[in-house]
């Protein structure tokens, strides 16, 4: 029985290959068999979740009929009603599944392998901004089909990037002129092969050879305060590295996919080890997950604490939501300490960005800004996320306590 | 006052600049503007302009220059 | 548009093309240089590649090292350890060391199969442990993990249908790592029912095997980790300019003391602190129950028994002990040890393996472990002291003859009353 995860193995890039061939043949030709990217998808999904990952298969299948229930529901309530609680009820209800499997992944119990699936997180985004995309009076029409073509569409469906419902379906309906088509063409092939490079080979030189070694190495220089060494400093730049690539790796493949099948599924990842600071870095950093958390969760946080006037002082709300913020992701990433730690982290550290700023904004003509202070920042910006990285790694976790 | 002046001056209030002489200067790209003030410019326009933008259709790359943000909001008035 | 689609889709096709005829030309284009700095590494690196290797052993083997299967005790580099005393008094063989964490019988067994021309009429040492022998067998994680597909296409390549390889078809059968290429899958189920490859098999293995063999050759000396290599050369420093046993042992005894003191286990501070002193209240009697008598790891054994008889391999089978004061403090019976011992001597002398290094009793002498089941200081020169001269002397031609009833469930379940049964 033939089965993958999506993107880890020679023979599914062959196989990708040969799905793939109609689709383009077609495109060229102006035409868009929505029959056909059906099937293709159908039988990728199979390969992931059929044989002997079946049990994840049907999680997915109960999950999605739920999903798709509860947000039809909601669509239908919205055209007459309006009602906050009802609202909150239903996002609640969209997010319970993922939030049970990760909770419960913390425990003993075996709650993850009856209704987890690989990808649960990135669907239920989709999922949920569909659902608050509707509230807000934007989406009045959904399109079944093309509702369950964008949630489950299999390029993205294990890590993302996370597309966005009216964008996706803008895509979906049109076929692009020949040249553009060719454009996405070279695109896409360009930016899987970057991917093989990516994945393939940098993110296994540093995840699968290097990595082992300095952690080994970190383990065994335990004993001084914290058990900070050198081996550990290793670990954090090396575990950076290995995360950047294999993720950025991974999405490359998913975005160079997608655009051979004529979507333009947003970019994850752009040079965000150049970034100045961290506001920047998380525009450049897995930016389809940080946008997400930017338009859905702090900007109506904002939103919300302003038009109420919670807070007296407009930065203190600021500063209140990139915390908030910042800490569901970290919750997001999983119930334990260095998750949430990671997130808040980033958290206070987007306050204390935002106000340095702020106060460079006032002072502008006092402080000097040249390369040096340009470079500078840069570097300050890498190191820490790194050492924030050392912490989401969980590696701590492990040097203290196990 | 016409929508341009209020848009204009809900801009100046929140960037701390006159933005009158860049028109079509990316306010994102320029760190003039950022969520906090996006969110600012909303309860802004809906107070003074009375129009309500939701977040969901506040797509950033129709909103990132002075002059799209007025050509947005004078579709919205009407 | 022809133009367009062959500026990118050219390179690529050119590039697979360049690939696949590299892959399975008969040349190795200068690769599979194995440099003697590499194979030092290799022989004490313990890394899962070099199990999975075939390159690098190969062109050890056929200088002066010596293969060494066992498992995690190869770990424990100390400078009595057999790869510092090998270099340090200029031994005729190096101990080439394969095993790790979980290598048990049957991924020995499909370690040797690279390598079976080389070990024809040699000398192997092979360390067993009584932990291997417990009721559920080989671990199939680390079968997947420690062995590899060459290791497989080789072995099909020259399998004969005999017992061993239709038992070694039926092991592979229950382990997932197989799965990963279903013609291969169905040429094993063929093996296993004692029928022959199709022709379409034979030539798809064939394929492989020359493919999986390129490969080993282009990749075989990167990334090989000179960690233990580096402990190796900062041993050798610690000892005496010649062998002298009185000396040794002095030594040996002095590291030990050093090494184990914040423990009344004489276990190695580095090994208890990590892990052991968290866990320790819940391990006192853990093993109260533990029995190594009834295993199917035993006819896995018998496969690599099999395989030394086959290329007329002469092996010396050692023994190991456990740290009796651990073994105390956990309830192990010594019957249980005993028992294993004598099924396990049985096994090997009913066929005529007859070198048999028995250091089972020997747990309780001070700094003879390094930790629980591994070997230590004097432990290890207790197993210099065997191993040295079977390699470095001459050897009578030893006179196996196979018996495949060992591959039988009766075998692997038998107790000690029934091993009058198998002779």
């Amino acid at each position: 029985m033939l089965s993958f995860e999506p993107y880890e193995d020679p023979a599914y890039f062959g196989i990708l290959l040969l799905g793939l061939l109609p689709i383009m043949i077609m495109m060229l030709y102006g035409h868009r068999s929505r029959i056909y990217e059906n099937i293709i998808s159908l039988f990728f999904l199979f390969l992931t979740f059929g044989g002997p990952s079946w049990h994840e298969g049907a999680a997915l299948i109960v999950y999605m009929v739920y999903e798709t229930c509860l947000t039809y529901f909601y669509l239908h309530y919205r055209k007459n009603n309006n009602k906050s609680w009802v609202f909150y009820l239903t996002v609640f209800l969209a997010a319970l599944p993922l939030a049970t499997v990760k909770i419960s992944q913390q425990t003993t119990s075996n709650i993850p392998s009856l209704i987890g699936f690989m990808g649960i997180s990135y669907l239920t985004f989709r999922v949920v901004q569909t659902i608050m995309e509707t509230r807000d009076g934007v989406l009045k029409k959904i399109n079944w089909v093309t509702f369950l073509e964008f949630v489950l569409f299999f390029p993205t469906i294990s890590s993302g990037p996370i597309d966005r419902y009216r964008r996706f379906e803008k895509d979906y309906r049109s076929i692009p002129k020949r040249d553009d088509y060719l454009e996405m063409l070279s695109k896409g092939i360009h930016y899987i092969f970057l991917g093989f490079l990516y994945k393939f080979i940098l993110a296994y030189f540093f995840g699968t050879y290097l990595l082992p070694q300095v952690e080994a190495a970190a383990m065994h220089a335990r004993g001084g305060f914290l058990d900070i060494s050198w081996p550990l400093i290793g670990v954090m730049y090396t575990y950076s590295m290995d995360l950047f690539f294999d993720f950025a790796g991974y999405s490359l493949f998913a975005v160079g996919t997608s655009y051979v099948m004529g979507i333009k599924t947003p970019m994850n990842f752009n040079r965000p080890w150049q970034s100045h600071n961290f506001k920047e870095f998380w525009n450049r950093w897995h930016m389809s997950l940080s946008f997400w958390f930017r338009d859905y969760i702090y900007m109506r946080l904002l939103y919300t604490f302003m038009k109420n006037k919670t807070f007296k002082s407009m930065t203190t709300a600021a500063n209140v939501t990139y915390v908030l913020n910042m800490m569901i992701m970290g919750f997001w990433h999983g119930v334990t300490w260095y998750y949430v730690t990671y997130g808040l982290f980033h958290g206070f550290g987007l306050v204390i960005n935002d106000t340095w700023l702020k106060y460079k904004k006032k002072h502008r003509e006092s402080i000097p800004s040249n390369w040096f202070t340009k470079g500078f920042s840069i570097l300050l910006t890498a190191n820490l996320v790194c050492f924030s990285f050392l912490i989401f790694s969980g590696f701590l976790n492990t040097l203290w306590f196990k | 006052m016409d929508v341009k002046q209020t848009v204009l001056s809900i801009l100046k209030d929140i960037s701390g600049e006159d933005l009158s002489d860049q028109m079509d200067t990316n306010l994102y790209d320029t760190a003039l503007m950022d969520s906090m003030s996006t969110v600012q410019m909303m309860l802004q326009l809906q107070q003074q302009l009375g129009i309500d933008v939701q977040i969901s259709e506040f797509d950033r790359s129709q909103w990132d220059t002075p002059n799209k943000i007025i050509d947005k909001v004078k579709g919205l008035v009407k | 548009m022809s133009k367009k689609l062959f500026r990118i889709f050219g390179p690529i096709i050119l590039a697979a093309i360049i690939v696949f005829l590299l892959l399975i030309s008969p040349s190795h284009f200068g690769f599979g240089n194995v440099t003697a700095e590499i194979q030092k590494r290799a022989s004490v690196s313990l890394a899962p590649r070099v199990l999975k290797n075939k390159r690098i052993k190969e062109v050890a083997l056929k200088n002066n090292y010596v293969p060494f299967f066992g498992s995690s005790e190869w770990e424990r580099i100390d400078p009595m350890h057999p790869s510092v005393l090998a270099e340090k008094y200029h031994r005729s063989y190096r101990p080439f060391l394969l095993g790790w964490r979980g290598t048990q019988s049957l991924t020995q067994f499909f370690v040797m199969q690279n390598i079976t021309k080389e070990m024809k009429n040699k000398k192997v040492v092979i360390s067993i442990s009584p932990q291997w022998f417990v009721p559920t067998g080989a671990r199939k994680d680390a079968f997947g993990f420690y062995t590899s597909q060459l290791q497989t296409t080789d072995w099909l390549m020259h399998e004969n249908n005999s017992a061993m390889d239709r038992y070694a078809a039926r092991r592979l059968l229950t382990m997932p790592s197989v799965t990963s290429d279903e013609v291969i899958e169905d040429a094993v189920r063929n093996v296993s029912k004692g029928k022959k490859l199709t022709s379409f098999q034979q030539l798809y293995v064939k394929t492989r095997q020359r493919i999986l063999t390129q490969e080993d050759y282009f990749f075989c000396s990167l990334y090989i980790p000179s960690t233990n290599e580096k402990l190796v050369n900062k041993s050798l420093k610690q000892l005496p300019k010649s062998y002298n046993k009185a000396e040794l042992d002095k030594l040996a005894v002095k590291l030990g003391k050093q090494n184990t003191t914040n423990n009344r286990f004489r276990i190695e501070n580095s090994f208890y602190n990590n892990g052991m002193r968290k866990e320790i209240g819940r391990l006192k009697g853990f093993q109260s129950k533990e029995s190594f008598l009834k295993s199917p790891e035993y006819s896995d054994f018998e496969l690599l028994l099999n395989q030394l008889a086959k290329d007329h391999t002469n092996a010396i089978f050692v023994l190991p002990p456990i740290n009796s004061r651990w073994q105390a403090y956990t309830d192990l019976k010594q019957a249980r040890i005993n028992e294993f011992d004598a099924k396990i001597k049985h096994q090997l002398k009913s066929q005529g393996f007859n070198n048999i290094l028995d250091l089972s009793q020997d747990g309780g002498i001070p700094y003879f472990m390094a930790d629980t089941i591994h070997y230590g200081w004097r432990g290890w020169l207790a197993f210099d002291r065997g191993v040295n001269p079977f390699l470095s002397k001459p050897q009578k031609t030893p006179h196996y003859k196979i018996n495949p009833s060992y591959y039988s469930r009766t075998w692997q379940q038998a107790t000690l009353q029934q091993l009058k049964n198998f002779n």
